[in-house]
């Protein structure tokens, strides 16, 4: 047995103004789970705690609840000294009970022709790993969208599509799903990365179905815009002026020797829209040994046509990236945007490595910056930290300029589509960020995907600076410090 | 005084499990029909935790003669004949239904569905979902209940049923909030499944605290072989607090090996033939025997092991397996899992008929809390058969029956009112009581059973049931009503063991010599209600 101390959100809405927190420290064994906490406190603490359970191993969804801010089953996530317990960030019936009623109600159910149909073995492949969600709602819980707009949500759509490939079910669930908010889903990843049954509802559900939607002429139309802008052009953005590609040489040599070489893959915003900003990832590369690749060749990655289910023209894109770089011998390539980032490890079988720039900096290790006098906040892009699973690399670079304030990780609302197809839903979302922003006191944002910084320039009053350009700003503080000296 | 919210309804069934579920929706044709679940519809019971699969006779190559004949032996001939060939002959018809609705099972090449072996079965007929069949049933079901006009009140307690004029008239409930919910029906369906939570470790749902066994006994009905209860021989011993969590039949079907703490592959002492493929009482035993002997691991278990087996193999055929181990910190492709015996099932339960009703007018059962399907042994992959199989026929029995205008008496809910006032008052928190039950069953009336033992144990319920639950809170009324409804059933479980003075399938008398086998048993079932207590005895020609 062992003693471990444990923090419980409390709520009774018929007597309780406002929720509070308690704290017990409880006896448990080693191993014990969540749920076994949770039931030491209540059999020899405290009986009036509330929370449900019932399979006690993982397969019936009653018991999730969030562990210090993480949504899982209590009863497979291990109990650890410290933790805090709150319930998912649904409507509280009391201290860890939410009321899951209202979200299985709206969960779109089999209306079956009647007939025996045994759906065949590439159908039933395809329905398999949608059927093991055991709706416990840990998705609905991280849903940014499902709080500013009309969407039924992660679980929903999961549902949509499994109804939508077995030949049984009679309705139109493509177009149910489209009038259920499937455009509303900012791709995220939110949901897949708490589902405790690793269901990958935006790529294996939400893109599928949005793919189905533009099969039947449903694809919104600032979609289509985009879509016929990257076939006409190679590019998903509108020229404005001229970019980082017209304006860079072809190779880029380091300061000193070389401790690497990569491709670069600048990516449409960072090329068209954002040039400086990749200039100054240039000179934070230049600085530290790295030698950078520029194919001029390079186009879309395709991530805006697969966010959107217009997959038609995605192999052709695919193709004349993975040549431009495979044409110079190149083993790695880095990406910038934190979107092409994850669409070229993820949606592409590349023969090179990719890597994200504050992989490739924190690997090889930079020289260190002058410390600024500023707080910073940092805004976790949604396709690096759950897209490449990149979290602490850039609080490591960071960390390094100036202080750190931390703030939830929750999406900016640019992503998936949803910033040119429904602006309103982004904007919400964003203004959602704002106020976390607010709450740090943070003088400075910092973040490090062209979507979300152009998207939250737009919704803040603090400067937005790109990780590589706050690098950069910390250079320039150590060498005029330098100059002044000499 | 607590106020009371009175219902009405043609059909009222208790419980949303398989069984429960299948039975209202059949219930749903004929009139108003009123679910009742104490979890949430669809997550209780222990449908959704099914692994293995569902045993159904679908090829020119098989037969029902021969499903029947393996269900009569893997239950040492003490099941209901007249049920069993129900079961076997109405498995497949219940699968098409579920195919019709939406179930989407394994299937083969040429579109049919997929079947796998299974322990004590002379043909592969168990279908399959992966290792998540009940879990597919159970969403099949649920989905199809949504489209009937069944009533569902989740997170509503069954407490007991109500007597008029000798039938069940319906039931008295209580709400998450401690408010009494009186439904009255023209016929009532008990699925409330299994109780072997009343053991220190189990495989069961928190859910299975053999509440339909009170209920249905308290409402007079008679129940037969409540001592059958079923040891799966692999249960999880670490960690601790999990102790018990089904480890699935799966794991030997695919080749792992069990060994003792000394290295030895023990069965080899036990049934040299089938070696771990052996019927589950027999592995229970030996790995039991060899934990009491001293032949254990650390963690008081013996190894299961599937580290010899090719990776791909053990990722494919058994992910959820891996999954679970994994999260709790074991790869059981490099090291060997620990484990031992765990309650399973109930084999006993309410005594049916073909058509599910109990002896009691007005009162059906199906699924694990009715008895007599699988007589001393439980097959796996019949017990979803089950479910299915007499949950339509609870379902249409209750449905035909005639309409009737009876009244919930306010004497009725006095009285629950009264037994529910006093839990406020009370002094020992129910916690404690399941606790020393728990233990007391798992070292008096498991795996190796003697009438000394048993009796010592019947003391034990005696004194705890004596004792004055204390409920802090109304919320805590249903955990005291649970705990009764447990201690009630480990009685009569202990009851059964004691009537029953000859080893038989799961039930094992260390203390009686016996000169017969199973199939030559001069016993029959043991038989509890509130009115009489036996063993029939069965003339041999």
């Amino acid at each position: 047995m062992k003693k471990i101390h444990v923090r419980v959100f409390r709520f009774d809405p018929e007597s309780d103004e406002k929720p509070h927190y308690q704290n017990y420290v409880v006896d448990v064994n080693e191993g014990a789970r969540v749920l076994h906490a949770l039931q030491a406190i209540h059999d020899d603490i405290d009986p009036t705690l509330s929370f449900r359970s019932c399979c006690r191993a993982g397969q019936c969804g009653s018991c999730a609840v969030r562990v210090n801010g993480v949504p899982g089953l209590a009863c497979m996530e291990e109990a650890i000294d410290g933790m805090t317990v709150e319930p998912l960030d649904l409507p509280v019936k009391k201290d860890l009970v939410v009321d899951l009623f209202t979200f299985l109600e709206t969960l779109p159910r089999i209306q079956p022709c009647g007939e025996p149909i045994v759906p065949d073995r590439e159908k039933a492949e395809l329905i398999k790993p949608l059927r093991s969600c055991i709706e416990c709602f840990c998705c609905i819980s991280v849903c940014p969208a499902m709080d500013v707009t009309q969407f039924d949500g992660p679980a929903a759509m999961r549902q949509e599509l499994r109804l939508e490939l077995d030949p049984r079910d009679r309705k139109d669930r493509v177009t149910e799903a489209v009038s259920h908010g499937l455009f509303a889903c900012t791709s995220c990843q939110a949901c897949w990365k708490v589902c405790p049954k690793g269901i990958e509802i935006p790529g294996k559900a939400i893109e599928k179905l949005r793919a189905l939607a533009n099969k039947k002429g449903l694809t919104l139309p600032r979609h289509l815009e985009v879509a016929q802008l990257v076939r006409e052009t190679g590019r998903s953005i509108v020229r404005t002026g001229s970019t980082f590609l017209e304006d860079s040489p072809d190779t880029i040599e380091p300061n000193g020797p070389a401790k690497a070489t990569v491709g670069f893959f600048v990516g449409c915003m960072y090329n068209g829209r954002l040039p400086a900003t990749a200039r100054d990832a240039m000179e934070v590369l230049k600085r530290n040994g790295i030698r950078v690749v520029i194919p001029k060749e390079q186009v879309c990655c395709g991530s805006p046509l697969i966010r959107t289910g217009q997959t038609g023209f995605v192999d052709t894109l695919k193709k004349r990236n993975i040549d431009a770089f495979v044409s110079r011998n190149l083993d790695t390539v880095l990406t910038m945007c934190a979107g092409c980032g994850s669409t070229l490890k993820r949606d592409y079988k590349t023969p090179f490595r990719v890597m994200d720039i504050n992989e490739v900096l924190t690997k090889f290790g930079i020289e260190p910056p002058a410390r600024l006098p500023v707080k910073v906040t940092y805004h976790d892009p949604c396709h690096l930290l759950r897209g490449q699973g990149i979290r602490d690399e850039p609080r490591e670079l960071i960390t390094q300029v100036a202080d750190l304030v931390e703030m939830p990780s929750v999406c900016c609302g640019s992503g998936g589509g949803v910033r040119s197809g429904m602006p309103e839903v982004a904007a919400a979302l964003a203004e959602n960020r704002k106020k976390e922003i607010e709450r740090t006191g943070a003088d400075i944002v910092v973040s490090s995907c062209p979507f979300c910084e152009f998207h939250i320039m737009e919704h803040t009053d603090r400067p937005v600076r790109n990780i590589t350009s706050l690098i950069l700003d910390g250079y320039r503080e150590k060498d005029r410090k330098k100059a002044m000296v000499s | 005084m607590r106020s009371a919210e009175v219902l009405d309804c043609h059909v009222l069934v208790i419980g949303s499990g398989g069984a429960g579920v299948r039975a209202a929706i059949e219930a749903s044709g004929f009139g108003e029909t009123v679910l009742v679940s104490k979890t949430i519809a669809g997550k209780g019971g222990c449908t959704p935790m099914a692994e293995g699969g569902y045993n159904a006779v679908l090829r020119e190559q098989d037969s029902c003669e021969t499903h029947y004949e393996d269900t009569m032996k893997g239950g040492a001939y003490l099941n209901e004949p007249g049920l069993v060939s129900i079961l076997v002959a109405e498995a497949p018809q219940r699968v098409t239904d579920l195919l019709a609705w939406g179930a989407v099972f394994d299937v083969t090449d040429s579109c049919t569905v997929a079947q796998r072996p299974f322990g004590g079965q002379s043909f592969p007929r168990t279908c399959y979902a992966g290792d998540r069949t009940g879990h597919e049933i159970m969403m099949t079901l649920i989905e199809r209940l949504a489209s009937t006009g069944v009533e569902v009140f989740s997170e509503v307690t069954a407490l007991d049923l109500v007597r008029g004029n000798d039938r069940v008239i319906g039931a008295l409930c209580l709400d998450g909030k401690g408010k009494i919910v009186a439904i009255r029906s023209d016929a009532t369906v008990l699925a409330t499944g299994g109780g072997t939570q009343i053991f220190d470790i189990s495989t069961n749902s928190s859910s299975g605290t053999g509440d339909g066994f009170a209920i249905g006994y308290r409402a007079g009905a008679e129940l037969i072989d409540m001592e059958m209860v079923q040891f799966h021989p692999t249960g999880a011993v670490y960690p601790y607090d999990a102790r018990g969590r089904l480890i699935t039949e799966a794991v030997r079907g695919e080749g792992g090996v069990l060994r003792n703490a000394a290295g030895e592959r023990f069965m080899a002492k036990y049934d040299p033939d089938r070696m771990e493929l052996s019927t589950r009482d027999v592995v229970s035993r030996a790995i039991a025997t060899e934990i009491q002997e001293g032949r254990g691991t650390p963690h008081g278990g013996v190894y299961l092991d599937v580290t010899h087996l090719p990776r791909q193999q053990v990722e494919e055929r058994l992910p959820v397996m891996l999954e679970q181990f994994l999260k709790f910190g074991l790869d059981i492709r490099e090291e060997p899992m620990e484990v031992a015996p765990t309650a399973h099932h109930v084999m006993g339960g309410l005594r049916i008929t073909p058509g599910a009703g109990t002896t009691v007018p007005g009162l059906f059962a199906c699924g694990e809390v009715a008895g007599g399907v699988h007589g001393a042994n439980r097959l796996g992959g019949n017990a979803l058969a089950d479910t299915q199989v007499f949950g339509k026929r609870a379902g249409e029995s209750a449905g035909k029956s005639p309409r009737r205008s009876s009244r919930i008496e306010r004497g009725a809910i006095d009285a629950q009112e009264e037994r529910l006032a006093a839990f406020l008052d009370g002094d020992v928190p129910p916690s404690i009581v399941t606790r020393s039950l728990k233990t007391a069953m798992w070292e008096g009336a498991g795996i190796f059973r003697t009438e000394k033992d048993l009796k010592k144990t019947l003391n034990v319920i005696t004194h705890l049931s004596s004792l004055r639950l204390l409920a802090r809170t109304e919320e805590n009324l249903t955990e005291c009503c649970t705990t009764q409804n447990m201690l009630l059933s480990a009685s009569l479980v202990v009851r059964g063991a004691l009537l029953r003075k000859e080893s038989r399938g799961a039930h094992m008398r260390k203390d009686v010599v016996q000169t017969w086998d199973a199939r030559n048993s001069p016993y029959g079932h043991t038989y509890q209600s509130l009115e009489r207590c036996g063993i029939e005895t069965v003339v041999r020609a």
